[in-house]
């Protein structure tokens, strides 16, 4: 009998709150909007990092296939084609790997046209056109550089290669009838040739073919390709995983993407803490309300539904504007966040699940702050909820009056404006230290994350990250794996001259290097072979760091053995001097630049350590015949020129010498890089002038902006999070702070009514306000500029003990919080006045009629 | 229509707060039994437990000791969701503050009961009580636009709506006027007698109380 749940009238109930109370609703949908915005971005900006990572490292690996197998037969391949885990698979025949040597470390395949595995590894052509005729013939960029190759459609291509499986070099001459950029960090690439050219140049040499598989399940490609193997019953194969599917890198990505899905814990309690200080807004209310139905007979079931339906029906119409919103601050901060793209990262990895997630913890979260007012309500008994008729929001129980009967006699005190006001703040204790916590944590979260932001120097950065604001490198240098080709004359001697006379140049140097073979004898290579045969404090012998470099190894051991080694000589001048002896250690000797200027000296250069790998300071060495002495040994700290040397150049010592001497030594040489130093107030202009004079050159430029971008996006990226979370939090405490003022008033209807009727006037009721508004103003500001400060100053002493940055100058700044002081002062003087006007709207009469 | 027949019961009731000194004893041991049918008036100073008790037999507070059996339902054994449905099914409340929701019409707080049970209004019956409370022209209006006698003859019409087995009434006249504490009055002991009900009714009216069939006196938590 004592059964029964209606919940239809839940639905009616609901449908009626939001009529009646439309002002109180707007502001909760309001927020609804807002926490479904932080949700939506959060997730969306964590899955677009999560895709980035994986977009850079199957970019790296240069295919989107998931596992390459190389050396395959047909038989094989097939085999491979038809296993039920493969869902699609591209092949490349390719029938040779250039030769040349300025290709350096490069593996760039000779192969008929594939436009499947042209699409998959981005090789299509995208100048020109693919090979139709025989002798044609379509490279990639880097490839075309490096041979010194021009960019022109029908040029003349001369290469070498080796035919799959080994065997005697062979060469070709073709036509150039297309070409693409690559990404400048990629070793493979392929040269495509036509399927008829391929027959006639690969003709009697074995099938190697190169097949690249897509997955059904992208998860672990190491394990598949392991099984797949397995089950086809093919031995020995080589066979590499795209780094996308890597396991490690993938949990790399994945704690990326976490800093952002961490967000959302933030965004959760704020979100009920933002949504409950609304709801309070009507605390009395509610209570009122809860108390009476459950009076009447509403099961404690049907009022959890009634806070559901209430919870969807807050939640709907926000649910559209908080996708739109969080998409579009998404798209807004995502080019910043997921860097070097060229699309727009939001719109690029778009995905639809952060909507649907964002949109399920938007209910559960509004859920739970409407439910917060019934949990409050569901402690007591209905004769006990429906006692509460006071102004303060906290039931009063007779359990709880019962404590408190003691009342100390102080005698005859007379009440004046200013001890009612401190007296009224007293009453609402609770929700002034609520709304004082979030406003101390969030301003706390902010003056950190600033003091932090104007911490990081970003003068300091670029003197230390980039060697100078521009430097221009010639195209077969252009990217870290490309063999600089010393024959290449693209950056033309009077370029530097013409840059040099624009007014922001400050200062400008040329590099230029040349690859010499040269001797040391037993006693300058003792040093060197001491330093490299010497165990570490790892244990470690030194050589072996550098197991996984065969050529670096080979040179080493000619030297060691025979004395013969490469010296790369480096001709430097003005500016590329100075780098040269201030940006590197110094190990032995010094420097004098008179000395230096004579032509009889040179500036030996080692390897990465503060140890002895270059022959000894004072020693004399012959380069071409010609006799200098080591000035002084540096450490080889940072490069001055772009690029790779050749294979051979692996294990090196690098000499500088004066730009003079070098031309003498090499007539016919070419430039390297050009570094320049400019006035960055006249960046703008500078590069405009950059760019008109480097009009039809493929010369490659680094330039100071793209440190200076790096260096921007990296502080975004460390201060939005906290950024965000810290304002969002300043929101509430700035919410919680008005309603507290707000309730302090609108309670107090009756009060302010009796008052009145005693013969107080609406100026000294003003005045009773705006001191209780100043009142809880200066309790405020009292907690929060000692609480921040310290709080502050104890992170930043933190922060300099742990964090080693060498690019930070240490700012103690608590700009957030002195703005956020005029604004409270301002809500603090406003909000009593405004809402006194309110309240006493009606007669005296009135007001104490309606209240009973 | 009265019969002999105990429609309330309450068996060495207590309900203390509070413990030691500053214990304070709401009721102290009250035994009472009320007839169907009977209107019974219970009276006493303020703080004397009245609200108390009547909370009790309402099943809308829980004793610290002893048994209120209403219509042979013992409230103690009940859980929190049938204590519910018990109040919707078995008590008609009337609070001096009338307790009307105020997002909701006259006629849906009439039904608001019916419509917590999902049960089919008696609409004839229903229709007779608007007539006899002259409700019939403001069974559109929300309760803030009616008098406040308006407001009570609307909590006695929902009071009435489910067919309960006893009106609880705390002060109904608490709020209104002497010319209207007399039409409520009457309007209740009418209603009652009409529709063969059983009602309670606290007062500090002696007028009022001289309208019951018993008097219950209450002082310091017991019954004088």
């Amino acid at each position: 009998m004592l059964q029964n749940n209606n919940l239809k009238i839940c639905r009616k109930l609901v449908r009626r709150e939001l009529q009646f109370h439309k002002g109180q609703c707007l502001l909760l949908v309001t927020a609804v909007t807002l926490v479904c915005m932080l949700y939506t971005f959060s997730f969306a900006m964590g899955s677009h990092v999560y895709d980035g990572f994986l977009y850079s490292y199957r970019l790296m690996y240069g295919s989107g296939s998931h596992i390459i197998c190389y050396d395959l037969s047909t038989e094989q391949a097939a085999l491979l084609e038809s296993h039920n885990a493969v869902k699609d698979t591209v092949l490349l025949s390719p029938i040779g790997t250039l030769s040349d040597e300025m290709l350096g470390n490069r593996n760039v395949k000779l192969a008929e046209f594939s436009e499947k595995w042209a699409r998959e590894t981005d090789s299509v052509p995208l100048y020109g056109q693919a090979p139709a005729e025989e002798d044609e013939i379509a490279l990639d960029e880097i490839t075309l550089n490096s041979l010194l190759i021009p960019h022109e459609i029908g040029a003349e291509v001369f290469l070498t290669w080796v035919p799959e499986g080994g065997g005697e070099e062979r060469a070709g001459v073709f036509r150039l009838c297309g070409w693409w950029k690559n990404n400048t960090g990629e070793t493979d690439s392929c040269a495509w040739i036509t399927k008829e050219a391929a027959e006639e140049l690969g003709g009697g040499t074995p099938e190697h073919k190169t097949l690249g598989l897509t997955l059904y399940l992208p998860g672990d490609p190491e394990r598949q390709a392991k099984d797949l193997f397995s089950d086809t019953g093919i031995q020995n194969i080589t066979y590499t995983t795209n780094l996308a599917g890597n396991r490690a890198r993938m949990a790399y990505a994945g704690g990326k993407a976490m800093e952002f899905y961490r967000l959302n814990l933030i965004v959760v309690l704020c979100g009920i803490l933002m949504l409950y200080t609304i709801l309070r807004l009507s605390d009395r209310r509610n209570i009122q309300f809860y108390a009476g139905v459950k009076a009447l007979g509403m099961t404690p079931r049907q009022i959890r539904v009634l806070a559901v339906y209430r919870a969807a029906a807050l939640c709907l119409p926000g649910l559209l504007p908080g996708w739109i919103l969080g998409f579009s601050l998404c798209a807004l901060l995502a080019p910043y966040v997921v860097v070097g793209l060229g699309a727009n990262p939001a719109l690029f990895f778009f995905r639809l699940w952060p909507f649907g997630l964002g949109a399920l913890l938007t209910w559960l979260t509004v859920l739970t702050a409407c439910l917060l007012p019934i949990r409050s309500v569901a402690k007591y008994t209905p004769a006990e909820a429906m006692r509460f008729t006071g102004g303060n929001t906290k039931i009063k129980t007779m359990r709880s009056m019962a404590g408190r009967s003691k009342t100390k006699n102080r005698g005859l005190r007379r009440t004046t404006i200013r001890r009612m006001a401190f007296t009224e703040l007293s009453r609402h204790k609770g929700q002034s230290l609520l709304a004082a916590l979030s406003l101390l944590l969030s301003l706390i979260i902010l003056c950190c994350v600033w003091t932090k932001g104007v911490s990081y120097d970003e003068e300091k950065y670029l003197e230390g990250a980039a060697l100078c604001d521009y430097r221009l490198s010639d195209p077969s240098a252009a990217a870290d794996t490309q063999r600089y080709n010393p024959k290449s004359r693209s950056i033309a001697p009077e370029i530097p001259e013409t840059l040099s006379g624009h007014p922001a140049v400050e200062n400008i140097g040329i590099v230029c290097t040349m690859e010499v073979p040269m001797y040391a004898g037993a006693q300058e290579r003792a040093p060197i072979i001491e330093t490299f045969e010497e165990t570490d404090e790892r244990g470690v012998i030194r050589k072996e760091y550098m197991a996984d470099a065969p050529d670096w190894i080979a040179g080493y051991e000619k030297m060691r053995e025979s004395g013969e080694y490469i010296g790369i000589v480096t001709g430097v001048d003005k500016l590329a001097l100075e780098k040269a002896v201030t940006q590197n250690i110094f190990i032995e000797g010094t420097f004098s630049e008179e000395d230096f200027d004579t032509g009889k000296y040179v500036i030996a250069s080692g390897a990465a350590s503060l140890l002895k790998t270059t022959p000894p300071a004072g020693t004399k060495v012959m380069i071409c015949g010609r006799e200098f002495e080591i000035m002084a040994c540096v450490l080889f700290e940072s490069s001055l020129a772009s690029g790779a040397d050749s294979r051979q150049a692996q294990f090196n010592v690098t000499y500088y010498v004066p730009i003079g001497v070098f031309e003498e030594l090499f007539p016919e040489h070419g430039i390297r890089n050009v570094l320049i130093d400019i006035d960055r107030s006249r960046q703008d202009e500078f590069e405009a002038f950059l760019a008109d004079t480097l009009r039809g050159t493929e010369i490659h430029i680094t330039s100071v902006r793209d440190h200076q971008l790096n260096f921007r996006n990296a502080l975004f990226r460390i201060c939005m999070i906290p950024l965000f979370v810290g304002g969002v939090m300043l929101v509430i405490g700035t919410l919680n702070f008005t309603n507290v003022l707000m309730m302090g008033i609108l309670v107090r209807k009756r009060d302010f009514a009796v008052y009145e009727s005693l013969g107080m006037t609406k100026r000294q009721l003003g005045k009773l306000l705006l001191w209780e508004g100043l009142s809880c103003f200066g309790i405020m500001t009292g907690l929060l500029v000692p609480g921040v400060a310290a709080a502050v100053w104890l992170w930043g002493k933190w922060q300099l003990a742990h964090m080693n940055t060498w690019c930070v100058t240490w700012r103690f700044s608590l700009l957030p919080l002195w703005i956020s002081l005029p604004v409270l002062l301002i809500i603090a003087l406003a909000v009593p006045l405004y809402f006194m006007k309110f309240v006493t709207k009606e007669s005296v009469t009135e007001r104490l009629r309606s209240a009973e | 229509m009265k019969t002999n027949t105990n429609i309330i019961t309450v068996h060495g009731l207590k309900k203390y707060y509070g413990s030691g000194p500053r214990q304070v004893k709401a009721l102290d041991g009250i035994d009472l039994t009320i007839k169907q049918g009977e209107f019974t008036a219970i009276t006493g100073a303020s703080g004397s437990g009245k609200t108390t008790l009547l909370n009790m037999m309402g099943g809308l507070d829980v004793p610290t000791e002893g048994e209120v059996i209403v219509d042979g339902i013992d409230l103690s054994r009940l859980r929190e969701e049938q204590l519910a449905v018990f109040r919707r099914k078995k008590v008609g409340f009337i609070f001096q503050n009338y307790n009307l929701v105020p997002t909701l019409t006259v006629e849906e707080n009439i039904l608001f009961p019916l419509d917590l049970d999902g049960a089919a209004p008696d609409m004839r019956y229903l229709e007779e009580i608007i007539e006899l409370l002259g409700l019939p022209d403001k069974l559109n209006a929300y309760p803030e636009a009616l008098s406040g006698g308006q407001q009570q003859r609307t909590a006695i019409a929902r009071a009435l709506a489910a067919k309960p087995a006893i009106l609880l009434a705390d002060e109904p006249t608490g709020n209104l006027d002497s010319q209207n504490s007399q039409n409520v009055a009457g309007l209740l002991k009418m209603t009652t007698k009409l529709f063969h009900r059983t009602l309670v009714m606290i007062t500090h009216n002696p007028e009022l109380a001289q309208l019951a069939d018993t008097v219950v006196k209450m002082k310091d938590g017991r019954i004088v």
